[in-house]
Protein backbone atom coordinates (compact mmCIF):
# COMPACT_ATOMS: atom_id res chain seq x y z
CA UNK A 1 0.00 0.00 0.00
CA UNK A 2 3.20 2.59 1.09
CA UNK A 3 4.40 1.65 -2.44
CA UNK A 4 1.44 3.22 -4.14
CA UNK A 5 1.21 5.89 -2.20
CA UNK A 6 4.58 6.79 -3.74
CA UNK A 7 4.10 5.94 -7.37
CA UNK A 8 0.80 8.14 -6.67
CA UNK A 9 2.94 11.11 -5.06
CA UNK A 10 5.67 10.78 -7.56
CA UNK A 11 3.67 12.54 -10.40
CA UNK A 12 2.93 15.43 -7.98
CA UNK A 13 5.67 16.87 -7.05
CA UNK A 14 9.24 14.73 -7.18
CA UNK A 15 8.71 13.40 -10.71
CA UNK A 16 6.12 16.41 -11.74
CA UNK A 17 5.56 16.24 -15.43
CA UNK A 18 5.58 19.41 -16.59
CA UNK A 19 8.39 21.17 -13.83
CA UNK A 20 10.53 17.99 -12.96
CA UNK A 21 10.13 16.24 -16.56
CA UNK A 22 9.79 19.00 -18.62
CA UNK A 23 7.60 16.60 -21.12
CA UNK A 24 4.41 18.28 -22.76
CA UNK A 25 5.22 22.04 -22.81
CA UNK A 26 3.49 22.55 -26.11
CA UNK A 27 0.08 21.91 -25.05
CA UNK A 28 0.66 23.45 -21.83
CA UNK A 29 2.03 26.60 -23.35
CA UNK A 30 -0.81 26.91 -25.08
CA UNK A 31 -4.08 26.30 -23.71
CA UNK A 32 -3.08 27.86 -20.05
CA UNK A 33 -5.05 31.01 -20.94
CA UNK A 34 -7.99 30.53 -18.64
CA UNK A 35 -7.84 28.16 -14.90
CA UNK A 36 -11.02 26.47 -17.14
CA UNK A 37 -8.75 25.58 -20.14
CA UNK A 38 -6.12 24.14 -17.84
CA UNK A 39 -8.60 22.09 -15.37
CA UNK A 40 -10.40 20.59 -18.93
CA UNK A 41 -6.80 20.02 -20.57
CA UNK A 42 -5.48 18.20 -17.03
CA UNK A 43 -8.45 15.78 -16.78
CA UNK A 44 -8.85 14.67 -20.01
CA UNK A 45 -5.32 14.52 -20.00
CA UNK A 46 -5.04 12.39 -16.96
CA UNK A 47 -8.25 9.82 -18.58
CA UNK A 48 -6.06 8.97 -21.18
CA UNK A 49 -2.84 8.81 -18.83
CA UNK A 50 -5.19 6.21 -16.72
CA UNK A 51 -6.26 4.67 -19.17
CA UNK A 52 -3.51 3.81 -21.47
CA UNK A 53 -0.82 2.96 -18.36
CA UNK A 54 -3.49 0.46 -17.14
CA UNK A 55 -3.81 -1.43 -20.53
CA UNK A 56 -0.39 -0.87 -21.25
CA UNK A 57 0.52 -2.74 -18.61
CA UNK A 58 -1.66 -5.08 -18.72
CA UNK A 59 -1.05 -6.36 -22.18
CA UNK A 60 2.82 -5.52 -21.07
CA UNK A 61 3.90 -9.51 -21.77
CA UNK A 62 1.82 -10.04 -24.85
CA UNK A 63 3.00 -7.06 -26.57
CA UNK A 64 6.46 -8.03 -28.65
CA UNK A 65 9.14 -5.98 -27.87
CA UNK A 66 10.05 -4.94 -31.36
CA UNK A 67 6.46 -3.38 -32.47
CA UNK A 68 5.46 -1.85 -28.97
CA UNK A 69 5.15 1.41 -29.97
CA UNK A 70 2.85 1.47 -32.54
CA UNK A 71 1.12 -1.12 -29.85
CA UNK A 72 0.72 1.74 -27.67
CA UNK A 73 -0.15 4.91 -29.97
CA UNK A 74 -3.47 2.40 -31.03
CA UNK A 75 -4.35 2.29 -27.31
CA UNK A 76 -3.69 5.73 -26.58
CA UNK A 77 -4.85 7.30 -29.63
CA UNK A 78 -8.00 4.92 -28.66
CA UNK A 79 -8.68 6.49 -25.30
CA UNK A 80 -7.60 10.25 -27.07
CA UNK A 81 -10.70 9.83 -29.54
CA UNK A 82 -13.12 8.45 -26.19
CA UNK A 83 -12.32 11.71 -24.24
CA UNK A 84 -12.80 13.76 -27.21
CA UNK A 85 -15.92 12.22 -28.33
CA UNK A 86 -17.40 13.00 -24.52
CA UNK A 87 -15.92 16.17 -24.53
CA UNK A 88 -18.14 16.62 -28.01
CA UNK A 89 -21.38 15.59 -26.20
CA UNK A 90 -21.14 16.99 -22.80
CA UNK A 91 -19.30 20.17 -22.95
CA UNK A 92 -19.04 21.45 -26.33
CA UNK A 93 -18.22 24.95 -25.07
CA UNK A 94 -15.14 23.45 -23.56
CA UNK A 95 -14.16 21.71 -26.77
CA UNK A 96 -14.20 24.69 -28.70
CA UNK A 97 -12.08 26.05 -26.05
CA UNK A 98 -9.39 23.30 -26.21
CA UNK A 99 -9.66 22.56 -29.77
CA UNK A 100 -6.65 21.01 -31.62
CA UNK A 101 -5.16 20.04 -28.41
CA UNK A 102 -7.02 17.30 -27.20
CA UNK A 103 -6.59 15.13 -30.18
CA UNK A 104 -3.12 15.84 -29.73
CA UNK A 105 -2.81 14.19 -26.63
CA UNK A 106 -2.20 11.42 -28.59
CA UNK A 107 1.34 12.62 -29.32
CA UNK A 108 1.61 14.19 -25.72
CA UNK A 109 4.99 13.00 -24.57
CA UNK A 110 3.84 12.51 -21.00
CA UNK A 111 1.44 9.93 -22.22
CA UNK A 112 4.02 7.48 -24.44
CA UNK A 113 6.65 8.45 -21.84
CA UNK A 114 4.55 6.77 -19.26
CA UNK A 115 3.70 3.88 -21.24
CA UNK A 116 7.75 3.57 -22.25
CA UNK A 117 9.22 4.17 -19.30
CA UNK A 118 6.64 2.78 -16.60
CA UNK A 119 3.84 1.15 -17.54
CA UNK A 120 5.47 -1.58 -19.62
CA UNK A 121 7.35 -2.61 -17.18
CA UNK A 122 5.25 -2.78 -13.60
CA UNK A 123 2.29 -4.59 -12.72
CA UNK A 124 -1.30 -2.97 -13.41
CA UNK A 125 -1.78 -1.48 -9.79
CA UNK A 126 1.40 0.15 -10.28
CA UNK A 127 1.02 1.73 -13.25
CA UNK A 128 -2.70 2.95 -12.20
CA UNK A 129 -0.96 4.64 -9.48
CA UNK A 130 2.00 6.29 -11.71
CA UNK A 131 -0.48 7.68 -14.22
CA UNK A 132 -2.92 8.54 -11.83
CA UNK A 133 -0.21 10.99 -10.28
CA UNK A 134 1.05 12.08 -13.66
CA UNK A 135 -2.51 13.13 -14.80
CA UNK A 136 -3.02 14.75 -11.23
CA UNK A 137 0.80 16.22 -11.51
CA UNK A 138 0.14 17.59 -14.85
CA UNK A 139 -3.66 18.80 -14.60
CA UNK A 140 -2.28 20.88 -10.96
CA UNK A 141 0.61 22.04 -12.97
CA UNK A 142 -1.33 23.44 -15.67
CA UNK A 143 -3.69 25.17 -13.11
CA UNK A 144 -1.02 27.12 -11.46
CA UNK A 145 0.27 27.79 -14.85
CA UNK A 146 -3.17 29.12 -16.15
CA UNK A 147 -3.85 30.90 -12.83
CA UNK A 148 -0.68 33.00 -12.90
CA UNK A 149 -1.45 33.87 -17.12
CA UNK A 150 -5.84 34.57 -16.67
CA UNK A 151 -4.42 36.37 -13.70
CA UNK A 152 -2.00 38.92 -14.67
CA UNK A 153 -3.18 38.52 -18.54
CA UNK A 154 -7.01 39.92 -17.99
CA UNK A 155 -7.26 40.36 -14.11
CA UNK A 156 -9.83 37.49 -13.88
CA UNK A 157 -9.84 33.58 -12.21
CA UNK A 158 -12.06 31.82 -13.25
CA UNK A 159 -14.04 34.68 -14.79
CA UNK A 160 -14.35 36.34 -11.69
CA UNK A 161 -12.65 39.74 -11.24
CA UNK A 162 -10.39 39.70 -8.26
CA UNK A 163 -8.76 43.61 -7.72
CA UNK A 164 -10.55 46.29 -9.15
CA UNK A 165 -8.91 48.72 -10.80
CA UNK A 166 -5.72 45.92 -11.97
CA UNK A 167 -4.64 46.95 -15.55
CA UNK A 168 -4.48 43.58 -17.34
CA UNK A 169 -0.93 42.93 -18.60
CA UNK A 170 -2.15 41.56 -22.25
CA UNK A 171 1.31 39.66 -23.08
CA UNK A 172 0.71 36.92 -20.07
CA UNK A 173 -2.21 36.01 -22.16
CA UNK A 174 -0.27 35.49 -25.53
CA UNK A 175 2.37 33.06 -26.37
CA UNK A 176 5.53 34.73 -25.48
CA UNK A 177 3.76 35.28 -21.57
CA UNK A 178 3.40 31.46 -21.98
CA UNK A 179 7.61 30.96 -22.39
CA UNK A 180 7.54 33.65 -19.82
CA UNK A 181 5.73 32.20 -17.03
CA UNK A 182 6.95 28.52 -17.15
CA UNK A 183 10.24 29.70 -17.47
CA UNK A 184 10.26 31.51 -14.16
CA UNK A 185 8.35 28.69 -12.61
CA UNK A 186 11.05 25.67 -14.08
CA UNK A 187 13.62 27.98 -12.76
CA UNK A 188 11.43 28.50 -9.16
CA UNK A 189 11.22 25.16 -9.08
CA UNK A 190 14.22 24.26 -9.77
CA UNK A 191 15.97 26.34 -6.81
CA UNK A 192 14.34 25.04 -4.57
CA UNK A 193 15.68 20.94 -5.88
CA UNK A 194 18.84 22.65 -5.28
CA UNK A 195 18.06 24.30 -1.79
CA UNK A 196 17.21 21.15 -0.47
CA UNK A 197 20.43 19.03 -1.87
CA UNK B 1 9.23 -14.62 -41.83
CA UNK B 2 7.02 -16.16 -39.22
CA UNK B 3 8.15 -13.34 -36.67
CA UNK B 4 6.79 -11.10 -39.28
CA UNK B 5 3.13 -13.04 -39.31
CA UNK B 6 3.10 -12.70 -35.93
CA UNK B 7 3.95 -8.96 -35.32
CA UNK B 8 1.09 -8.32 -38.10
CA UNK B 9 -1.02 -10.33 -36.41
CA UNK B 10 -0.67 -8.71 -33.08
CA UNK B 11 -1.21 -5.20 -34.16
CA UNK B 12 -4.35 -6.13 -36.37
CA UNK B 13 -6.00 -7.64 -33.15
CA UNK B 14 -5.04 -4.55 -30.97
CA UNK B 15 -6.79 -2.17 -33.73
CA UNK B 16 -9.94 -4.49 -33.99
CA UNK B 17 -10.34 -4.56 -30.56
CA UNK B 18 -9.92 -0.78 -30.25
CA UNK B 19 -12.04 -0.05 -33.86
CA UNK B 20 -14.78 -1.86 -31.32
CA UNK B 21 -14.31 0.61 -28.47
CA UNK B 22 -14.43 3.21 -30.90
CA UNK B 23 -17.05 2.66 -32.48
CA UNK B 24 -18.98 1.61 -29.35
CA UNK B 25 -18.29 5.02 -28.29
CA UNK B 26 -19.14 6.59 -31.14
CA UNK B 27 -22.67 4.85 -31.27
CA UNK B 28 -23.33 6.33 -27.88
CA UNK B 29 -22.04 9.75 -27.92
CA UNK B 30 -23.36 10.52 -31.26
CA UNK B 31 -27.44 11.57 -31.11
CA UNK B 32 -26.02 13.47 -27.62
CA UNK B 33 -23.14 15.11 -29.78
CA UNK B 34 -25.88 15.89 -32.83
CA UNK B 35 -28.30 17.49 -29.94
CA UNK B 36 -25.81 19.47 -28.56
CA UNK B 37 -25.13 21.04 -32.28
CA UNK B 38 -28.48 21.67 -32.93
CA UNK B 39 -29.62 23.05 -29.10
CA UNK B 40 -26.92 25.48 -30.05
CA UNK B 41 -27.90 26.36 -33.23
CA UNK B 42 -31.40 27.27 -31.81
CA UNK B 43 -29.79 29.19 -28.93
CA UNK B 44 -27.60 31.31 -31.56
CA UNK B 45 -30.65 32.16 -33.32
CA UNK B 46 -32.51 33.49 -31.14
CA UNK B 47 -30.39 35.82 -29.58
CA UNK B 48 -29.26 37.49 -33.09
CA UNK B 49 -33.11 37.23 -33.67
CA UNK B 50 -35.16 37.59 -30.46
CA UNK B 51 -38.41 39.23 -32.04
CA UNK B 52 -39.06 35.56 -34.20
CA UNK B 53 -41.11 33.10 -32.72
CA UNK B 54 -39.80 30.21 -35.31
CA UNK B 55 -36.86 29.63 -38.09
CA UNK B 56 -36.44 28.15 -41.22
CA UNK B 57 -33.30 26.57 -42.69
CA UNK B 58 -33.26 27.78 -46.40
CA UNK B 59 -30.88 25.10 -48.60
CA UNK B 60 -30.33 24.78 -52.07
CA UNK B 61 -30.75 20.88 -52.52
CA UNK B 62 -31.45 18.67 -49.81
CA UNK B 63 -27.69 17.48 -48.91
CA UNK B 64 -26.30 21.15 -49.29
CA UNK B 65 -24.92 23.30 -46.64
CA UNK B 66 -27.40 25.87 -44.62
CA UNK B 67 -27.41 29.26 -46.46
CA UNK B 68 -29.43 31.17 -44.28
CA UNK B 69 -32.26 31.31 -42.17
CA UNK B 70 -35.56 32.62 -42.37
CA UNK B 71 -37.04 34.12 -39.60
CA UNK B 72 -41.03 34.13 -38.96
CA UNK B 73 -43.03 35.69 -36.24
CA UNK B 74 -45.44 33.65 -33.90
CA UNK B 75 -48.17 34.64 -36.96
CA UNK B 76 -46.09 32.40 -39.57
CA UNK B 77 -45.35 36.26 -41.34
CA UNK B 78 -41.53 36.72 -42.74
CA UNK B 79 -40.08 38.96 -40.53
CA UNK B 80 -35.92 38.26 -41.45
CA UNK B 81 -33.01 36.39 -41.98
CA UNK B 82 -30.23 35.38 -39.97
CA UNK B 83 -27.03 34.08 -41.83
CA UNK B 84 -23.46 33.42 -41.31
CA UNK B 85 -20.72 35.52 -42.38
CA UNK B 86 -17.03 34.60 -41.90
CA UNK B 87 -13.85 36.56 -42.82
CA UNK B 88 -10.55 36.43 -41.88
CA UNK B 89 -9.40 37.99 -38.57
CA UNK B 90 -5.62 38.84 -37.03
CA UNK B 91 -4.88 34.89 -36.80
CA UNK B 92 -8.35 33.20 -37.45
CA UNK B 93 -11.41 32.95 -39.57
CA UNK B 94 -13.77 35.22 -37.72
CA UNK B 95 -17.81 33.46 -37.84
CA UNK B 96 -20.30 35.74 -36.89
CA UNK B 97 -24.11 35.15 -36.73
CA UNK B 98 -26.44 37.69 -38.02
CA UNK B 99 -30.05 38.70 -37.78
CA UNK B 100 -31.60 41.13 -40.50
CA UNK B 101 -35.21 41.93 -40.98
CA UNK B 102 -36.68 42.64 -43.87
CA UNK B 103 -35.92 46.29 -44.25
CA UNK B 104 -32.13 45.40 -44.02
CA UNK B 105 -31.79 46.45 -40.57
CA UNK B 106 -29.62 44.65 -38.42
CA UNK B 107 -31.11 42.76 -35.54
CA UNK B 108 -27.80 41.79 -33.53
CA UNK B 109 -24.85 40.20 -34.11
CA UNK B 110 -22.94 37.29 -32.74
CA UNK B 111 -19.29 36.08 -33.07
CA UNK B 112 -19.86 32.43 -33.08
CA UNK B 113 -16.00 31.33 -33.95
CA UNK B 114 -13.21 32.76 -33.53
CA UNK B 115 -9.26 32.56 -32.30
CA UNK B 116 -8.17 35.77 -31.83
CA UNK B 117 -5.34 37.01 -29.78
CA UNK B 118 -5.87 37.08 -25.97
CA UNK B 119 -6.55 40.29 -24.78
CA UNK B 120 -7.15 42.42 -28.17
CA UNK B 121 -8.24 40.77 -30.93
CA UNK B 122 -10.40 38.42 -28.82
CA UNK B 123 -12.25 42.04 -27.21
CA UNK B 124 -15.11 41.48 -30.72
CA UNK B 125 -16.84 39.57 -28.72
CA UNK B 126 -17.69 41.75 -26.03
CA UNK B 127 -21.11 43.61 -26.28
CA UNK B 128 -19.53 47.42 -26.53
CA UNK B 129 -18.44 45.64 -29.78
CA UNK B 130 -20.78 43.64 -30.81
CA UNK B 131 -23.86 46.04 -30.10
CA UNK B 132 -23.03 48.68 -32.71
CA UNK B 133 -24.31 46.58 -35.29
CA UNK B 134 -28.04 46.70 -33.60
CA UNK B 135 -30.34 49.05 -35.60
CA UNK B 136 -27.60 49.93 -38.50
CA UNK B 137 -28.22 48.96 -42.06
CA UNK B 138 -26.63 45.65 -42.58
CA UNK B 139 -25.51 47.08 -46.25
CA UNK B 140 -23.35 50.43 -45.20
CA UNK B 141 -21.69 49.58 -41.59
CA UNK B 142 -18.89 52.28 -42.00
CA UNK B 143 -20.46 54.17 -38.75
CA UNK B 144 -18.99 51.19 -36.58
CA UNK B 145 -16.43 52.12 -34.22
CA UNK B 146 -13.50 49.51 -34.37
CA UNK B 147 -11.40 48.59 -31.59
CA UNK B 148 -8.49 50.37 -30.61
CA UNK B 149 -5.79 47.13 -30.59
CA UNK B 150 -8.16 45.27 -32.61
CA UNK B 151 -8.55 46.69 -35.39
CA UNK B 152 -7.74 43.68 -38.02
CA UNK B 153 -10.44 41.46 -36.30
CA UNK B 154 -12.83 44.16 -36.34
CA UNK B 155 -12.75 44.68 -39.55
CA UNK B 156 -12.91 41.07 -40.16
CA UNK B 157 -16.26 41.13 -38.66
CA UNK B 158 -17.54 44.21 -40.31
CA UNK B 159 -16.60 43.43 -43.95
CA UNK B 160 -17.51 39.86 -43.56
CA UNK B 161 -21.48 41.23 -42.64
CA UNK B 162 -21.33 43.66 -45.48
CA UNK B 163 -20.56 41.07 -48.14
CA UNK B 164 -22.87 37.96 -46.77
CA UNK B 165 -25.82 40.90 -45.86
CA UNK B 166 -25.23 42.19 -50.31
CA UNK B 167 -25.15 37.98 -51.21
CA UNK B 168 -28.21 37.09 -49.34
CA UNK B 169 -30.04 40.19 -50.63
CA UNK B 170 -28.90 39.15 -54.72
CA UNK B 171 -30.04 35.87 -53.60
CA UNK B 172 -33.39 36.48 -51.97
CA UNK B 173 -33.90 39.01 -55.06
CA UNK B 174 -33.50 35.94 -57.26
CA UNK B 175 -35.86 33.94 -55.55
CA UNK B 176 -38.69 36.39 -55.52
Amino acid sequence: MKNFIKEFTKGIIRENPTFVLVLGLCPTLAVSVSVVNGIGMGIAATFVLLGSSLIVSLVRDFIPDKIRIPCYIVIIATFVTIAELCMKAYSPVLDRALGIYVPLIVVNCIVLGRAEAFACKNNFRSSFCDGLGMGVGFTLALILISAIREFLGSGRILGHTLIKGFEPVFVFGMPSGALLVIGLLLGFFNLLKNRKT
Amino acid sequence: MKEMFRYGFILALICTIAAGLLAAANALTRPKIFAQAQLEERAGLKEVMPAAAGFKAVKPEADKEILYYKAFDSQDKLIGFVFKASGKGYSSMVETLVGVFLDDKISAIKVISQNETPGLGVRITENKFTGQFSNRNSLDLSGVQVIAGATISSRAIINSVMKKAREIKELIKNEK
